[in-house]
């Protein structure tokens, strides 16, 4: 390690001089903040030694294999240093569309980087590491930088956290389909998971579609590595991947490895489009549509349905059961820190529906106590038939359990993992936006199966705890 | 035109005053026990004093006869607590020498409250109380500072609650723990300052604050002090956070005879939570704050108030046809606390009713305070 940092200043040399002059061309306020940024070097050197240790775990990450949360964040550490180094060439490239189009003096290290992340793939990432760490001395630390630098409590320092990344500062590589959405997921525009996978679907069509296979490669060889890899860095940097996400991404490489060699790249292209439909038709969208209808029926005339927050699946069911005919209130639990429930308060009254809201946890037994059924929608679901779901429903569950109401799940199959969580600091992610240096939010938690009557999928409905059966039942099917 | 010219007249017109309070905030059970407090000081003076003028005459009063013409008058408008009271008192009556105060107590709860506004009306109770106002009336001046000072005593110890409840802190607080708080009242914050221990407090904050503001940096900048460490939990659920924390402590608004207590909304979904991962649940709250009021449950304790505390007036889909219902104080049944910290120590759920008897006479427990609310 220390050789390579050794070595590193000197190749970086020359760009600095470089640059500035393209700089200057174009803003004279970037050579003032590169002047300003010298004293912070050590600073960096610190998060760059943070990404140093990073890099064996990272390297082992690279694979095809499916990442487990620790090395997800191994890896974000290593993107970001990856990042850096390409935050200075995209700076001079300057303003964020022409991030994509930039001269190819300034290509150089970037270009480089990424062969050999692809190319050699576990060696991949370290080779990149060390190739961006140069730059990364010079590199100047945006505010984003330090926004990161968010003081978590220490014992919540496993847990990961969405991050605002500048367009600018992603890698050039990254489509702008997936730059968009990148932004979108780190501002929680799109949030929900099942929401979050089909814009991911949809976006890394597109990739493939203005795909081209360079001379000398095979889309089935290159496609994984070189492109979709680096989309799905900027994602995972941008925001913790959910586990839909993660699924969908592991069954996309192996569509990707699945296509014949031999196939034209037109036809290859075309194929791997149509699988991605098929996928979102099927489970997404029909298996939306399924779960909707199943979960109305457990609505009865003079329920009393229980929602917390806003879900759009709980949503649509509300709904569709109050257009069959049934009668029945709802009453709305709010997260106060988000109060999302407030929408769906009012998408339900226009329909006509009677809606009680409360909007926090306050008097939460009270309102159990009138509430005959409990829906919930799940982010995801454990093999352990934990219920990962906004934070709180948890507590939730937990009153409606010990008033004996029935709670119901609604979940898509694509939202289990095969991965156990027994409580919720396991797997979780934290608010950027309202965590400080005093302040701290989780946005999730897990809810063990005891408290979940009815888990309601595509597939069926099943106890919560019977969520891997499901799993085993996908597999028969692919 | 205030003047009292006897106990009982001084009684009632603290009972009617008390009427009056809890009417204001009855669910403020401190303002109840605070009465009780004083009925109770007034009667031992009373009592003292009686007994100093010489106990033949208070003996052998002439209430007992004189009593029943009222009692029966005010029968029909007895409300439904009343009779209750009246099944406990013929006991009493013969068993303590204070029956007169006990009468005027117990007559008619309902017609008392004009006395202390047109001044010297009479009630049903000052025909009780008239034979007695000579043998008492030199002893009225002597009353009213004894019971001024009592009242200062009370004032005293409740001044001095947060001192003596700190003492317990290191007891409570290890090194290295996780300390969950719902919106600490200054008492649990001075409890938690005042362990030398290192230990990291998971502060639950009010999710209706402005983000801006943080109402404990005075507290976080004290326990920083010490090396402790104060993160304010954003979340209202708190289940999430309970596989780490070691001890919840909440504040409590009352503490009920039965182990239950009142507190802040929201503070009962952590009680629970908390209980349901076996994590120990501390209530802290002074003396003053136990109530042997026994009115209250589940069902009537919740609070519900401001319901803009989250829905903002002007927004009119909201406001025309959604019940908005926000809770300002809920209930925590005693099977979810573990134990409670009072200036006088910690104490089990079975030893309250002993401290609860300590604090308060019998008469005055009975006493109801929610008379005029019924109705």
């Amino acid at each position: 390690m220390s050789t390579e940092q050794n070595g590193a200043p000197a190749e970086a040399a020359p760009k600095p001089t470089e640059a500035p002059k393209e700089a200057l061309a174009e803003t004279p306020k970037q050579t003032a903040t590169n002047q300003n940024e010298k004293p912070s070097k050590d600073a960096k050197s610190g998060a760059e030694s943070k990404a140093d240790k990073a890099e064996p775990k990272s390297s082992d990450a690279a694979g095809d294999k499916k990442l487990t949360g620790a090395e997800l964040k191994a890896k974000a550490k290593a993107d970001k240093a990856a990042r850096r180094a390409q935050q200075k060439t995209s700076k001079e490239v300057a303003k964020g569309e022409a991030a994509v189009s930039s001269s190819p003096g300034q290509l150089g290290p970037s270009a480089g980087e990424v062969k050999a992340k692809g190319g050699k793939g576990k060696d991949g990432a370290l080779a990149a590491a060390a190739a961006g760490r140069p730059v990364l001395l010079k590199a100047p630390p945006s505010a984003v930088v330090t926004e990161q630098k968010i003081q978590i409590p220490e014992c919540f320092s496993h847990l990961s956290m969405a991050r605002r990344i500048p367009m600018t500062q992603a890698d050039k590589d990254v489509h702008p389909s997936v730059l968009m959405l990148g932004q979108q997921m780190a501002t929680f525009t799109i949030d929900e998971s099942i929401t979050r996978l089909k814009a991911t679907m949809l976006a890394f069509r597109k990739v493939i579609e203005s795909y081209i296979t360079p001379p000398g490669n095979v889309l089935a060889r290159h496609f994984t590595p070189h492109v979709l890899n680096i989309q799905i860095e900027y994602l995972t940097a941008c925001r913790p991947m959910c586990f839909s996400m993660g699924n969908a991404i592991r069954w996309l490489k192996l569509q990707v490895s699945k296509i014949d060699m031999d196939a034209s790249e037109e036809q290859a292209k075309k194929e791997l489009c149509q699988t991605i439909d098929i996928f979102i038709a099927e489970r997404i969208t029909v298996a939306d549509e399924y779960i909707t209808e199943q979960g109305a029926k457990h609505i009865k005339d003079g329920d009393i349905v229980l929602a917390y927050g806003r879900n759009t699946l709980v949503e649509k069911a509300i709904l569709y059961a109050h257009s069959t005919g049934t009668k029945f209130s709802v009453l709305i639990v709010d997260d106060p820190y988000e109060q999302l429930g407030q929408q769906l308060a009012k998408t339900l009254t226009d329909e006509g529906i009677k809606v009680t809201y409360s909007g926090d946890f306050g008097g939460l037994r009270n309102h159990m106590r009138h509430a005959t059924k409990v829906f919930f929608a799940a982010e995801a679901m454990f093999s352990n038939g934990a219920m990962y779901a906004r934070a709180g429903a948890c507590d939730v569950a937990m009153t409606a359990y010990e008033l004996g109401k029935k709670v119901i799940t609604l979940c898509e199959t694509i939202n289990i993992t095969e991965r156990v969580a027994t409580d919720s600091l396991t797997y979780n992610e934290i608010d950027p936006e309202r965590s400080s240096a005093a302040a701290f939010r989780l946005m999730f938690d897990a809810t063990p199966d005891k408290y979940i009557s009815l888990l309601v999928t595509e597939l069926g409905s099943v106890q919560a705890r019977s969520a891997p059966d499901l799993l085993r039942k996908l597999e028969e099917f692919n | 035109m205030d003047k009292y010219t006897d106990v009982n007249q001084l009684l009632a017109r603290i009972q009617g005053v008390a009427r009056r309070l809890v009417a204001a905030q009855p669910r403020e059970l401190v303002i109840g026990n605070i009465v009780r407090r004083v009925l109770g000081l007034i009667r031992d003076e009373a009592l003292e004093n009686r007994n100093e003028a010489g106990s033949d005459e208070s003996i052998s009063s002439p209430v007992r006869d004189a009593s029943p013409p009222p009692m029966s008058a005010s029968v029909s408008s007895l409300n439904e607590a009343t009779p209750l009271a009246k099944m406990g008192r013929p006991g009493l009556m013969n068993a303590l020498t204070r029956t007169q105060s006990m009468f005027n107590l117990l007559a008619d709860p309902d017609t008392i409250p004009p006395i202390w506004s047109t001044g010297a009306s009479p009630a049903p109770g000052s025909g009780v109380s008239t034979p007695m106002a000579d043998p008492q009336s030199t002893d009225v001046k002597a009353l009213r500072s004894e019971v001024i000072d009592g009242i200062e005593e009370i004032m005293d110890e409740i001044r001095q609650v947060d001192e003596q409840v700190q003492a317990y802190s290191d007891i409570i607080i290890h090194p290295g723990d996780y300390i969950l708080v719902h919106q600490p009242c200054k008492t649990v914050q001075r409890f938690l300052t005042r362990s030398k221990r290192k230990c990291t407090v998971f502060l639950v904050v009010d999710p209706s604050a402005h983000p801006a503001e943080d109402p404990y940096a005075s507290f976080r900048k004290s326990m920083a002090a010490t090396g402790s460490v104060v993160v304010n939990i954003m979340n209202t659920g708190l289940m999430a956070y309970m596989s780490r924390v070691n001890k919840v402590i909440l504040s409590a608004r009352a503490i009920m005879g039965t182990g239950s207590v009142l507190v802040d909304g929201g503070a009962s979904v952590i009680a629970r939570a908390a209980r349901e991962l076996g994590r120990t649940v501390i209530v802290i709250g002074g003396v003053y704050k136990l109530s042997p009021d026994n009115q209250i449950d589940q069902e009537t304790a919740t609070e519900w108030g401001n319901p803009s505390k989250y829905v903002n007036y002007s927004d009119g889909r909201m406001v025309g046809q959604v019940t908005v219902k926000t809770a300002v104080s809920e209930f925590v049944p005693s099977e979810l606390v573990n134990t409670y910290i009072t200036n006088l120590g910690a104490h089990s759920r079975d030893h309250l009713h002993a401290i609860v008897n300590d604090h308060y006479k019998e008469a005055d427990i009975e006493f109801d305070l929610y008379g005029t609310i019924r109705k």
